[in-house]
């Protein structure tokens, strides 16, 4: 039905209103597809650390590349997406803040991960001390110790709550509130295992935050495809 | 004493593009035409009355070699949205009285 120029009731322009805002809403759609792939890299690179961990066994690479890999598709998704977008809503722009601030924290945690042990080193080598390795349970001779952020994995983890929790809330999408709920949860628990354990909570948190919500998001976009054709 | 409803957003087709446009931060033409179910040619004629009232903004460019029309809607245009909704109210309001 076209909608030519013509007087309208009052009750006829509010409920016009209603349902051009609920068009407007029902327009949203996610393919899921970015939650699927950074659920199954981060849920892949967690899992694997943690096997090689348990049985003492190491990859002749880092899986965590996995990870810096996973990128690139997630520009090509970019790309893609933008040219079948027609419209952008107010949520979008606002999770893709909360994304792009996510991806900066996340940036910076591994370069403090990285840089900050071999500094300290530096920095108390200068001042004339190191730090050791006394054992408490036998007299084993004390070893120079390189220093490193205790626990660092559970930091990992709480940042990984941050954006899924912040998305869920501003999409009213509960698959991931609920994830991110868990994620906190988890956060606590890895306070008090140790890294190898730490790994596997890591595992579970790309399941809960990205993958199982991304299938969630994946089914009903096919099934709204479907409906279209 | 009743607000005269605004005339610019008191006719169908722009008062579905407004309430359109209130609720995206921008949108193309052609999502416009599909969720109004008009023709390009009558869409065109209203886009143009809402931007000349200075209630939407309109960006023409090129993307991927065709030609994109987007439209927002400006601070200008969620006044006099907000002010139709409140004297849409007020009519309302009466009616049920």
């Amino acid at each position: 039905m076209a909608r030519e120029e013509q007087q309208l009731t009052e009750q006829e322009s509010l409920r016009l209103i209603t349902d051009m805002i609920q068009k407007a809403k029902k327009s949203y759609y996610d393919t899921g597809i970015s939650p699927l792939l950074w659920g199954s890299a981060v849920f892949i690179a967690s899992f694997v650390t943690y096997l090689q961990q348990e049985f003492d066994y190491k990859l002749p690479f880092d899986i965590w590349l996995i990870v810096l890999f996973a990128i690139i598709p997630q520009i090509v998704i970019n790309i893609r997406e933008s040219k079948f977008r027609k419209f952008r809503s107010h949520n979008d722009i606002a999770v893709d803040a909360i994304w792009i601030v996510y991806a900066a924290t996340l940036f910076g945690l591994i370069i403090y991960q990285n840089v900050v042990p071999a500094v300290t080193v530096k920095l108390i080598n200068a001042e004339g001390w190191q730090m050791m390795k006394h054992s408490i349970i036998n007299s084993s001779v004390d070893e120079p110790l390189r220093p490193f952020a205790p626990s660092i994995t559970s930091i990992f983890i709480l940042v990984y709550a941050f954006p899924t929790l912040a998305t869920g809330v501003i999409k009213q999408f509960r698959p991931m509130i609920v994830g991110a709920v868990i994620t906190y949860g988890l956060f606590i628990i890895s306070c008090f295992t140790e890294n190898k354990y730490d790994m596997l909570l890591s595992a579970i948190t790309a399941l809960v935050c990205w993958f199982i919500p991304g299938i969630i998001l994946r089914k009903s976009y096919l099934k709204q495809k479907k409906g279209n054709v | 004493m009743f607000k005269e409803l605004d005339p610019i957003l008191h006719s169908q087709l722009r008062l579905a593009v407004m309430s359109l446009l209130i609720s995206v931060k921008e949108a193309e033409f052609t999502f416009i035409r599909e969720k109004t179910n008009s023709s390009a040619g009558n869409l065109s004629v209203q886009v143009q009355k809402l931007k000349e009232a200075g209630y939407i903004e309109v960006n023409k460019q090129f993307k991927d070699n065709y030609p994109q029309t987007t439209c927002k809607v400006t601070p200008k245009g969620i006044g006099a949205f907000e002010n139709y909704v409140k004297a849409l109210q007020e009519y309302l309001q009466v009616g049920k009285q």
